[in-house]
């Protein structure tokens, strides 16, 4: 579990720096379930230092993702144009 | 309103600079309150990280549902198609009841007494859309109708609100009504030991949201029977726990009298 969560946040990680907003929500997304891994990985003893390093990358990895890339949660005209004549 | 800070050097977009900005701060205040209430910081993580993908999954369907005859579904299979449908669109009410459901399913499986994290936290969700709707205003997006009275905003162009229009500036208005709900919330909790903190804010922001929506103005709103789809959620979810309270009270009581015969 530290492991996966590790991998996974090391690929959010490379998405939220280096794919310019073309996969900022798969980042997201890997990233939050490597958060859950890795604090799920926390709880077992032998697995905490790499499950820690794991949760740490993830959630840096979910941040670099949130702000770059993340669309307004409450706007419904997302791929609508938003400009209209008035 | 500027869609995009400089900070440092660097162009960071506004919108999800705040949303990020609100989310860590919200955090930094679940630490402080965790140690007081003595709970897994841990656990809470959990929670909010099945919350996050429980939200992202029912925000995006609910958009896909009320924009369904707006997308352009043959396109799909394109890269940069899909991607831009993953990337943005998604509704605020599909979120919520989404990470609520991923939430109370992440404490079954994993054992983590749910209830009792979200009532000590409810607080943090308005006060962390509050600072999210900064973001909105910020953007441009989730405008509010042409207004020409106090408080008219103009947004400019680049932004995605209608630019050199005078608009009602419905996100501030959102905004500090759901920093003062989250205050409330916050107070009836450490004053009163309000134990329906979760209700309160379910029926609250039902109350906000059905009337604010008169005032917003961004196309693709989704009607039914002259009421938007986040009106008729409002109308549900007030009912909803409305009526599981008051089905929880007969409940106790047919309990409490059945224990005594």
């Amino acid at each position: 579990m530290g492991v996966a969560s590790l991998v996974l946040g090391i690929i959010s990680l490379v998405i939220g720096i280096f794919s310019s907003g073309l996969l900022g929500w798969l980042g997201a997304i890997l990233a939050v379930i490597g958060i859950i891994l890795g604090a799920l990985g926390k709880k077992n003893p032998e697995n905490k230092g790499i499950a820690t390093a794991g949760l740490v990358c993830s959630i840096i990895g979910l941040v670099l993702c949130l702000i770059l890339y993340i669309a307004c949660a409450a706007c419904v005209s997302g791929i609508l144009s938003s400009a209209s004549s008035f | 309103m500027h869609l995009y800070i400089n900070l440092f050097g660097l162009t960071i977009p506004s919108y999800g600079l705040f949303i990020t900005t609100g989310v860590i701060l919200a955090n930094i205040i679940a630490i402080i309150v965790l140690k007081k209430t003595k709970q897994d910081f841990d656990n809470f993580i959990i929670l909010e990280a099945y919350c996050f993908l429980g939200a992202f999954i029912g925000a995006k369907l609910v958009y896909l549902v009320v924009s369904f005859n707006e997308i352009d579904w043959s396109s799909i299979k394109d890269f940069y198609s899909f991607n831009h449908l993953m990337q943005s669109g998604f509704v605020f009410y599909g979120g919520l009841i989404g990470g609520l459901l991923f939430v109370f399913g992440a404490g079954k499986v994993h054992k983590i007494q749910t209830i009792e994290y979200m009532r000590n936290l409810t607080f943090l969700i308005p006060f962390a859309h509050s600072i999210g709707r900064i973001g909105c205003y910020m953007a441009g997006c989730c405008y509010g109708i042409p207004y020409d009275g106090p408080g008219a905003v103009i947004f400019p162009q680049g932004s995605f609100a209608i630019p050199g229009v005078k608009l009602f500036p419905v996100q501030l208005v959102e905004s500090a009504l759901l920093m003062i709900l989250a205050a409330l919330i916050l107070a009836l909790q450490l004053k009163l030991k309000w134990h329906y903190t979760i209700e309160t804010y379910l029926v609250a922001y039902g109350v906000i949201r059905f009337f604010l929506e008169y005032y917003r103005y961004d196309e693709a709103r989704g009607f039914i029977a002259g009421l938007s789809t986040s009106q008729w959620i409002s109308i549900l979810l007030i009912a909803f726990v409305i009526a599981y309270n008051v089905a929880k009270k007969i409940k106790l009581k047919i309990n409490n009298t059945a224990g005594k015969t």
